[in-house]
């Protein structure tokens, strides 16, 4: 059972530390929070000697839970002034003017 | 007699006013477009629907136009630039011009119908990534709408008027085909309106005979309840998933 939650801990640490980097803002929450899950019964599971891998897991699951709560607090989603889009919409408007004149 | 006319044009004007007094031709609305993955809501897109007034030579119209742009966080993984535009009669909001560019993580599409005088006869021109332009003429009902248009119509209707379950019918051009749309009033709830506040809202569900949308009351709009009706949240469940459009500001109206 120990060596199960262990390695779903780890396997769900990796997912997270992959959604954290990723852009995918609340859903880094689902493998976050397994992690958590997983590596605190771990913790609970393991006697004193065997407790430093969970304990690791765990630092790193609360570390990633800050990361991922700090980037959709402190990063407001935002549109890049995208010119090449901006000039497209410029002369699809001139070319609708033409058409237009022609009705 | 004389006064009769009199009354009667500004009953005319009136009427006119009212269609078109609730689109402003200065009108912006800013959205926060979600996606739901695994159970939670993902900001991905802003949506963007403007109003302006353009004139010819001959006539002026009203330019609708929508733009989708993803955030700049999700467009080295999957970047969305659509804009959908119509050009409509600024009293009847009858389409003359509709067009479609969309880029959605590289495909590429674009589509403009010419709508004849009469309403009548559509000549379209697409072109799809890597395929040839391809041009065709197609006939459509006089009272045929494009996806655009069509909302703006809606937000013309007396909500006042309407009882719960009552449905309204439409017709909507969309990739050369005519879809006969319906839109059912459900019920009234005060939902957040971006900047506007809380705003008691008229909610409308919208079904049409495509595969594009499924379920049944799942594709929702909520209009604000006054006399701006100001679509304030979409609810859409497509055959990949579902998602809302939610208003994050609005001005001009």
């Amino acid at each position: 059972m120990r060596l199960f939650l262990i390695i779903s801990s780890i396997v769900f640490a990796v997912l997270s530390l992959i959604f954290t980097i990723l852009p995918l803002g609340t859903i880094a929450f689902l493998p976050v929070v397994l992690t958590l899950i997983f590596s605190l019964l771990a913790f609970l599971k393991s006697n004193d000697k065997q407790k430093i891998l969970p304990r690791i897991i765990l630092i790193i699951s609360v570390l990633n839970l800050l990361v991922v709560v700090g980037k959709i607090v402190l990063i407001k989603d935002k549109v890049v002034n995208d010119k090449q889009f901006e000039l497209k919409k410029e002369e699809s408007k001139k070319e609708d003017i033409k058409d237009l004149e022609g009705l | 007699m004389f006064m009769k006319k009199i009354f009667l044009i500004l009953l005319v004007l009136q009427i006119n006013l009212v269609a078109f007094s609730q689109i402003k031709p200065s009108e912006k609305l800013v959205y926060a477009a979600s996606y739901n993955m695994s159970g939670l809501m993902t900001q991905l897109a802003q949506v963007t629907m403007q109003t302006e007034t353009v004139k010819t030579t001959k006539k002026s119209f009203l330019h609708l136009s929508w733009e989708a742009a993803t955030f700049s966080k999700w467009d080295s993984f999957f970047k969305i630039r659509d804009l959908y535009e119509s050009y409509v009669d600024p009293a009847s909001l009858r389409p003359s011009l509709y067009k479609r560019s969309i880029y959605e993580g590289g495909y590429t599409k674009t589509e403009k119908y010419i709508f004849s005088a009469d309403g009548k006869t559509v000549s379209s021109t697409m072109r799809k990534k890597n395929r040839p332009e391809v041009k065709k003429s197609f006939s459509i009902g006089s009272s045929t709408l494009d996806i655009i248009s069509l909302i703006y119509k809606i937000r013309t209707l007396d909500f006042t008027k309407i009882k719960p379950g009552q449905i309204i019918s439409y017709v909507l051009v969309f990739d050369e085909k005519e879809y006969p749309v319906s839109i059912k009033f459900m019920r009234n709830e005060t939902v957040s309106a971006g900047n506007l506040g809380k705003k008691e809202c008229s909610v409308f569900s919208i079904a049409a005979k495509t595969d594009r949308l499924k379920g049944k009351d799942k594709n929702l709009i909520w209009f604000t309840s006054d006399s701006k009706k100001v679509p304030v949240l979409v609810r859409f469940s497509i055959p990949v998933g579902t998602g809302q459009l939610a208003l994050s500001n609005a001005s001009g109206i």
